[in-house]
């Protein structure tokens, strides 16, 4: 195991689990994950890529979940997910979320919720600090490739819209 | 030395780092670096769009990225989520090393003998055939770490390099990692 991974393994807080074991439910995060969409963007339209973006990346993150088969550390326990570790889907949603903030002011916060968020996978043992990092690299290809396309579909329209 | 070239030679430079501090001091350390170069990076973009400046990152900018970049420091952002890519999705350090000298060296030699080339790409005139050769000629130097394999990997990695309209700094990566994933 890495050293990263060792050490957020090693905190042992009662409170933190908690924290770990709420980030974990998966209907909670995507409810957290909507609303930090939601209070960070006011214009729809800029949400309604950000969603687009966030779903992309999850769909790409379950593809390579299941390609690549990588075991989870905690294999074998009881309480450890069914499915793969590698990336974490989590942090793959938290990274995302924090790019689709990087111009904005409030983007320090969005960073550290997302290194909160991997802290907390890490924390609870469901992945290693890889999985945290392919997370990262995702995320950034993700927003990119999406983006890129969400531009050009838009200028494709707007040519198409001022072409009529 | 005009901005392009001095960005590919500072791109060169890095990858020759990456791959000698992924020779010594191996595969965990090199993604604990990189991620934190990341996230440190982009509070650094983050502070510089929100109009702040900061010297030393305003010299490299000036000097290292493109004026027409995506965003302040996209390049380098690029260039260290696709080694990201190969660190982590790979787990042989060979191959990993392999596929940062075609990310850094082939690159940037191309890069810099492709503009001066004469005959265009046909389905790409941003490019010539002169940087694709240099490309894939260079990528040769991926045998020291792969042997015979660097052949097949210089032929992906170059027809993915002339392709158009993308980042070359994330598509060779994401490309050197699906042929070493896909290969038997």
């Amino acid at each position: 195991m890495d050293a990263i991974t060792a050490l957020a393994l090693s905190i042992n807080n009662p409170v933190l689990r908690m924290i770990d074991l709420l980030i974990d439910n998966d209907f909670f995060y995507a409810a957290l994950i909507a609303a930090l969409v939601l209070a960070g963007e006011n214009r729809n339209e800029k949400r309604l890529e950000i969603f687009t973006i966030l779903a992309v990346v999850l769909v790409a993150g379950v593809i390579i979940k299941g390609a690549l088969a990588i075991p989870r550390p905690c294999t074998g326990e009881s309480w450890c997910p069914t499915d793969y570790s590698f990336p974490s889907l989590h942090a793959v949603a938290a990274f995302t979320l924090m790019i689709a903030f990087l111009k904005k002011r409030t983007y320090p916060l969005y960073l550290l919720f997302a290194l909160f968020v991997s802290f907390t996978r890490l924390n609870l043992g469901v992945h290693v600090f890889v999985d945290i990092a392919a997370a990262l690299s995702i995320a950034l290809v993700g927003y990119y490739a999406v983006d890129l396309a969400w531009r050009s579909t838009q200028l494709r329209m707007m040519r198409d819209i001022h072409g009529s | 030395m005009d901005r392009e070239t001095g960005r590919q030679l500072f791109h060169l430079a890095l990858g020759i780092v990456a791959v000698l501090l992924l020779l010594h001091f191996g595969r965990g350390f090199m993604i604990a670096l990189v991620f934190f170069t990341i996230i440190i990076g982009t509070l650094l973009m983050n502070i510089r769009l929100q109009g702040g400046r900061i010297a030393v990152i305003s010299w490299f900018e000036e000097r290292f990225e493109r004026s027409d970049a995506f965003l302040p420091g996209w390049g380098s952002a690029c260039y260290a989520a696709g080694v990201l890519i190969l660190l982590t999705f790979l787990t042989d350090i060979n191959a990993i090393a392999a596929s940062i000298v075609v990310l850094a060296l082939s690159d940037a030699l191309s890069t810099i003998i492709g503009r001066k080339g004469r005959i265009r790409l046909p389905y790409n005139r941003n490019k010539t055939l002169e940087g694709s050769v240099a490309f894939f000629v260079s990528s040769l130097a991926a045998w020291y770490f792969v042997g015979p394999t660097a052949i097949p990997l210089a032929v992906v990695a170059t027809i993915v390099e002339s392709l158009p309209g993308l980042e070359d700094n994330l598509t060779i990566p994401i490309a050197c990692t699906l042929f070493f994933l896909v290969m038997p």
